[in-house]
């Protein structure tokens, strides 16, 4: 990660009116990680992404893709999905999807082939020439994502991409984020989906009050927040220790929340030599879904 | 990469236009019912014109009086007329049905009125009285003179060619202003259809919530500039397809339409009046259309800015309520007025350029101004596209885009 990042991001400041929105927020993403971007409602995310693709003007600070600032010729190698969604509804798929592939540099034959490729592979093969306003607000998702990706970017910008989507399609929109990982892009990805920032982001900021209130690798912020926490199936009262609080607790299962260096061996010891039955030990970090809600309070929990 | 969207913006903008049903039923509509209105005016000039003609060769016995002594009796007679000296007498015969008709010449025809007295055959049967009355004194009146060149001169079959000097030079009269006024038709067929449809066109990135992915893509700049060349392309295609039945009508239905034999070879063409025409069409194209953009990047629905449309409307039909008084005096302080305020220039300059009364420095003033005015609005229009067009179901503020920096403008995200 010593290379120059692709998204610098430095010291930028936002003020609408007499309102700081952000107030001094600096973070790189690197070519081909996967990066979150978290933060409340609210709290200046989107405007931030806005600022980085130049609709809007930051107040102060540099914000900066492969070296310089924004302009439309990063349209070529960048896919940008964004929170507010919708394309011509009125025209037809295909049309649209063409369109937005020649307006990112690909040849009409080109954007029309992957068009045809891809509505296949989303089940909506044969769909194309309807307009877009028939097709379900799920299916409409999938052609939007479809517009994003289809230059293959270096550059992903997905601003809570799985919402309004169904379970079943977000797994699919979720593939096709790793596969787009996979061939080499870099993603920057908003959402309150805190599994999926596990299971796909590399490093993470979260955004708080205008500033970065963690920074770094998915991990290195889990043991900011909390470090470990221990699950466990068993009988038995289990008593407070120092090296230990409970955090959780129901009739079978109970999660620990592990307050100093001590290792599992030695945890386990004690809950035994306490008469504590277990019958599961599972060592885990503190899930992000805890730590955002320790950060933001209990105000935002389910947003 | 700009000039390659320039392209695509207008290539989507216009197909899609052109692919619309809406669009092709609209724009038919026009030259339908000009098709509907030429074929009825050839039915029913065909039709009146041999019924006059039959009822004016229409032979039925009729009585007549004569007290001018203009009507000549063979005449009279060869139309089936009989000459009497009573009237009553003969009125009395009609009333009782013992005769067709009868006409009653006065002393002074020209002066008087001819009276023509008959049986009642229906509303379209009865119009052979005054036909038959007035090809009898025509056709005596005509044989009285006894001369063809007369004859022609008294039904005033001859031209009078005017030639008028404006600084040593002839001037064109009324066909050196049909060329010119050609812009200010087109301006009007322009704006009036298409205006609205630029209204809504930039309106409709934002109710779709298109502009964040388009901004991404294209710069404001090049979408504006695409859209405007777009609706040129359709707003030609359009008044193409209003033009061919008129052209059909004069080409192949002069006479029956009743229409003048124009010579397009009369027609003057002043280069210069042609050039300043095209570009107080081109600056005024840019001045309305720039600020229709403006207006849908402010509103948040058409509907709203429906409003707006209709104020744009009002200033380009304001200044015909004047045109008499362009005509009469271009000079006059309203008519100045008109020529320089920028949303009534177009049409106050096209009509006195077509006029001949819009001299060469009024003209370079009003086409800068409406430049310039053009440009300014053009790059106020893209700003406010930039920011009001992502304040998705707000209507923007024009004070609190204008009033503070750029980088306050943006609401809260």
């Amino acid at each position: 990660m010593t290379a120059a990042p692709l998204v610098h991001i430095g010291h930028f400041r936002m003020d609408f009116g007499g309102t700081t929105v952000v107030r001094d927020l600096s973070f790189d993403i690197f070519r081909g990680e996967t990066f979150g971007f978290l933060g409340s409602n609210g709290s200046g995310k989107t405007t931030t992404i806005r600022a980085l693709l130049g609709i809007y003007q930051p107040t102060g600070g540099v914000l900066h893709i492969d070296g310089r600032p924004f302009s439309p010729e990063h349209g070529a190698t960048l896919g940008y999905l964004p929170e507010e969604r919708g394309l011509y509804k009125k025209e037809p798929v295909i049309d649209v999807m063409t369109y937005f592939g020649r307006l990112k540099g690909l040849s009409k034959a080109k954007a029309l082939a992957w068009s045809l490729d891809y509505l296949e592979r989303v089940d909506l093969g044969g769909r194309g020439r309807l307009r877009l306003d028939k097709l379900s607000s799920g299916e409409q998702q999938k052609v939007q994502l479809g517009v994003t990706i289809m230059n293959d970017p270096e550059l992903l910008i997905l601003d809570e991409p799985t919402k309004g989507f169904d379970p079943v399609n977000r797994k699919l929109l979720m593939g096709i984020i790793e596969d787009q990982k996979l061939a080499g892009a870099t993603v920057l990805m908003v959402t309150h989906q805190m599994e999926e920032v596990e299971r796909l982001c590399d490093r993470v900021v979260l955004l708080k009050d205008g500033e970065a209130e963690a920074y770094g690798t998915v991990e290195a912020v889990q043991d900011q927040y909390g470090g470990r926490v221990i699950r466990l199936t068993c009988s038995g009262e289990i008593s407070a220790l120092p090296h230990y609080q409970v955090s959780r607790k129901d009739a079978e299962h109970v999660e620990l929340a592990v307050t100093d260096q001590v290792d599992d061996a030695t945890i386990l010891r004690e809950l035994m030599a306490a008469g504590v039955v277990v019958s599961s030990f599972y060592a885990a970090r503190v899930s992000l879904d805890d730590i955002f809600v320790r950060v933001y309070g209990a105000e935002n929990v389910g947003v | 990469m700009v000039r390659h969207n320039l392209g695509t913006v207008v290539s989507f903008e216009v197909t899609r236009t052109l692919k619309k049903k809406q669009f092709w039923l609209t724009t038919l509509l026009v030259p339908v019912a000009i098709g509907i209105v030429i074929a009825l005016i050839v039915i029913s000039n065909t039709t009146t014109g041999s019924r006059v003609d039959s009822q004016a060769d229409a032979t039925f016995a009729f009585t007549y009086s004569d007290a001018s002594g203009l009507v000549d009796p063979a005449v009279a007679t060869s139309f089936g007329g009989t000459r009497v000296t009573d009237d009553q007498q003969a009125i009395a015969d009609v009333k009782a049905g013992r005769s067709a008709a009868h006409f009653a010449y006065p002393a002074d025809p020209a002066t008087q009125t001819t009276r023509a007295y008959g049986k009642d055959l229906d509303i379209s049967g009865n119009g052979r009285y005054a036909s038959v009355a007035t090809a009898v004194l025509v056709t005596s009146a005509k044989a009285a003179i006894d001369n063809p060149t007369l004859t022609s001169l008294a039904n005033g079959a001859f031209s009078v060619d005017a030639v008028t000097y404006k600084d040593g030079q002839a001037t064109g009269g009324f066909l050196g202003a049909v060329a010119p006024l050609l812009f200010l038709l087109i301006f009007y067929v322009v704006i009036v259809m298409l205006g609205n449809q630029m209204l809504t066109s930039t309106l409709e990135e934002k109710e779709n919530r298109v502009t964040e992915m388009i901004l991404t893509t294209l710069n404001p700049t090049t979408l504006i500039t695409g859209k405007i060349i777009s609706l040129f392309i359709i707003g030609i295609v359009q008044m193409t397809v209003f033009v061919l039945p008129v052209l059909v009508g004069y080409l192949f239905f002069r006479s029956a339409l009743s229409l003048p034999d124009i010579d397009f070879s009369q027609l003057v063409i002043n280069p210069g009046q042609m050039i300043v025409g095209a570009l107080l069409l081109i600056g005024g194209f840019t001045l309305f259309l720039g600020t229709l953009v403006a207006a849908g990047a402010i509103m948040p629905t058409a509907k709203e800015a429906g409003q707006v449309f209709g104020v744009m409307m009002t200033l380009i039909f304001v200044p015909l309520y004047a045109a008499s008084l362009v005509v009469s005096d271009p000079h006059s302080f309203l008519v100045g007025l008109f020529t320089y305020f920028p949303y009534s220039a177009p049409v106050t300059a096209l009509l006195r350029n077509g006029l001949g009364s819009l001299g060469p420095l009024e003209a370079t003033i009003v086409i800068a101004e409406l430049f310039i005015f053009g440009g300014i609005v053009l790059r106020i229009a893209v700003r406010l596209f930039r920011y009001g067009s992502v304040e998705y179901t707000k209507r923007i503020a024009l004070r609190a885009v204008f009033a503070r920096p750029a980088a306050e403008r943006a609401p809260v995200r």
